[in-house]
């Protein structure tokens, strides 16, 4: 499941694995959701990660990257 | 004394069963007998060599302001259509206070390709609440309403323009509840949501401005009632498509509702989209969730002019904001030079030859008949320009009145098709019926299954087909009382020739309040359809009968 701060469905057993992915808090920022979600990291290389991989937030969007409280935002690339 | 019977026809009763040579027998709006009918009734409808079937079901539809002025939703009904389901993708006409009209109007128009007539001619508004806006539309209801209440409308209705800029309180996600809780008591049969629309100014709409959480309180409510929870996903992207699966499947297990989502498109551009979107609600089904996805049995092709905006420009914001423009206002932008060679420069270095080459300029229209058929590409290059250009410059000859089709934009391939719509977990759906209007007729799905995949593909079989549109759609939305020939449910019936039944060709009329185009298609093979046991249509002409009903 893709609460803020739990683990993503995917990690089910039940379940094939797909790409692992979180929501935003409520006035969660980009570098707030990347240490959250990759945490270890720079901070800014975290950033450029997610945004990486989320091109329907941060490229395709207009504002790019205005996060919305429903977006699916994921934590990894594309499976391959 | 029925009051109906229907004789002699292959009953084919909705459940998937093999269908049987007999009559169906109408008393007081129901089904009262199936089977060898003796007696007699004040009606017989002779259905020899013909197929009697429970009335279609369109679980996804946009009709919410085209029943306030046309009760029979037409031309569904006479496609066999006797219940549709409005209120999708997060939008409804209720609960909807007066000050938020215009803001409601601007969405319907962006991303349901409504005019603007639609909202302001045709009808009065009579209504804030979900209560009210049954009440306005049951006035004159020739087919069946069984309507979603949309999460947007939930969420301005509570938190007024702040809807559209953050995440709820949990006072304000209480409240947004017992507004729920209003609307499921007043008739509505499920919540929706969108996850990818925007509003006419490109704002997010309501919904996706919602924590998961917010979702999660308004499925507990759904849970309360056993009631539907819609949304549409990005269909645009799997891996995207496939979290939502997910999302809804965890709901559909905490609460114990079902769930579905809308559209779901095949396309040669990314062919595992579908089959990995399928593979994923097998699995979730497995373990016991309800997420159906919805496929329509229609390809995807979009006919436009530059008379009005099109979905066909989705991606073009600029043409959008000119085709928006009043007509005197757009006339003169498209012949004003800088915003031409912006608008030409936007559809790539090719000047659109890869993005609108292969446009068919349709027939019917103001434009040299002599052209008719011809492509974008072949005009342009007759004319010695490039094809953004000459759609332009052809358009203003003729006082924009020239209309083009893309045609399959996707979704085009029966033999791909066929097998999923078999599926034992596919929902056919996502007609769109009322909606995008002027870019495609969204009406005569049902034939068209008939058509391309019973008769033509026999990928279903005619009683799968039936089943499928009927009985499953019936149980998918717990809508008891619909879906099957069965002794006291409903008499919703439908008599039609399964060697003729189909769409007919795509048509463009202008009978939208202030004259305004829409494309339809009539229905073929279609003989008569009743609505809780009148006969609302026959021999190719709808009747005075007003049976139809907000359903539950």
């Amino acid at each position: 499941m893709s609460l803020p701060g739990g683990e993503t469905i995917s990690a089910s057993p039940a379940l094939s694995r797909q790409r692992r992915f979180v929501t935003p808090g409520p006035d969660e920022t980009v570098e707030a959701l990347a240490l959250r979600a990759l945490p270890g990291q720079p901070v800014e290389a975290a950033v450029d990660a997610i945004r990486s991989w989320n091109l329907h937030i941060f490229a395709m969007r207009k504002p790019a990257g205005l996060l919305l409280g429903s977006d699916v935002v994921f934590v990894e690339p594309p499976l391959g | 004394m029925f009051d109906v019977i229907v004789r002699g026809g292959l009953v084919v009763d909705g459940s998937g069963q093999p269908g049987f040579q007999g009559d169906v027998a109408v008393k007081d709006g129901r089904i009262a007998a199936v089977g060898r009918v003796e007696g007699e009734a004040r009606q017989v409808v002779d259905a020899a060599g013909r197929v009697v079937a429970p009335g279609f079901i369109d679980p996804h539809t946009h009709f919410d302001v085209q029943l306030l002025w046309d009760g029979a939703a037409r031309p569904a009904l006479e496609h066999g259509v006797t219940c549709v389901v409005p209120g999708n993708c997060s939008l409804s006409l209720a609960p909807l206070k007066a000050a938020d009209r215009p803001r409601v109007v601007g969405m319907f128009q962006q991303i349901e390709e409504m005019p603007p007539e639609a909202f302001t001619t045709a009808f009065d508004w009579t209504w804030e609440d979900f209560a009210g806006y049954r009440a306005a539309i049951e006035k004159a209801l020739s087919i069946n309403v069984a309507p979603l209440v949309g999460h947007s409308v939930i969420r301005l209705w509570v938190m007024g323009p702040a809807a559209q800029e953050r995440a709820a309180t949990p006072d304000e996600i209480a409240a947004m509840q017992d507004l729920l809780r209003q609307c499921l008591d007043a008739g509505a049969v499920g919540l929706s949501t969108s996850f990818v629309d925007i509003d006419e100014n490109g704002r997010p709409v309501p919904s996706r401005f919602a924590q998961f959480e917010e979702l999660d309180a308004l499925a507990a409510v759904l849970g309360e009632y056993g009631r539907m929870l819609q949304c549409v996903p990005e269909f645009y992207a799997t891996d995207i498509t496939i979290a939502r699966i997910d999302q809804f499947a965890e709901l559909s297990l905490k609460h114990n509702i079902p769930t579905t989502f809308s559209p779901l498109f095949d396309t040669s551009a990314v062919p595992d989209n579908a089959p990995r979107a399928i593979a994923r609600v097998e699995e979730q089904f497995a373990r016991g969730a309800r997420v159906w996805p919805q496929m329509q049995t229609r390809p995807i092709d979009i006919s436009f002019s530059l008379l009005r905006p099109s979905l066909f420009f989705a991606r073009l914001p600029r043409w959008v904001r000119v085709l928006r423009l009043p007509l005197e206002a757009r006339l003169a932008a498209l012949r004003d030079p800088d915003t031409v060679a912006k608008l030409v420069a936007d559809t790539g270095p090719d000047g659109g030859e890869a993005m609108m080459g292969r446009l068919i300029l349709r027939g019917g229209d103001a434009a040299p008949a002599e052209l008719a058929g011809k492509t974008l590409s072949e005009i342009a290059k007759a004319r010695g320009q490039v094809p953004a250009q000459a759609l332009i410059d052809l358009s203003l000859e003729h006082g924009l009145d020239v209309a083009f089709l893309s045609a399959s934009q996707g979704h085009q391939s029966t033999d791909r098709i066929g097998p999923m719509l078999a599926h034992p977990l596919v929902h056919i759906g996502a007609s769109d019926g009322g909606a995008h209007i002027a870019s495609f007729s969204t009406y005569g799905d049902t034939g068209y299954l008939f058509s391309e995949f019973v008769r033509k593909g026999r990928h279903l079989s005619l009683e799968q087909a039936v089943a499928k549109i009927t009985g499953e759609t019936a149980d998918i939305w717990g809508l008891k009382d619909r879906g099957r020939l069965q002794p006291g449910l409903a008499a919703d019936i439908v008599v039609f020739d399964a060697e003729t039944i189909d769409r007919e060709a795509e048509l463009p009329t202008f009978d939208m309040p202030g004259d305004g185009m829409r494309y339809v298609r009539a229905a073929r093979g279609i003989d008569t359809v009743l609505v809780n046991g009148e006969v609302a249509y026959a021999n190719g002409a709808y009747t005075e009968a007003r049976a139809g009903v907000v359903c539950v």
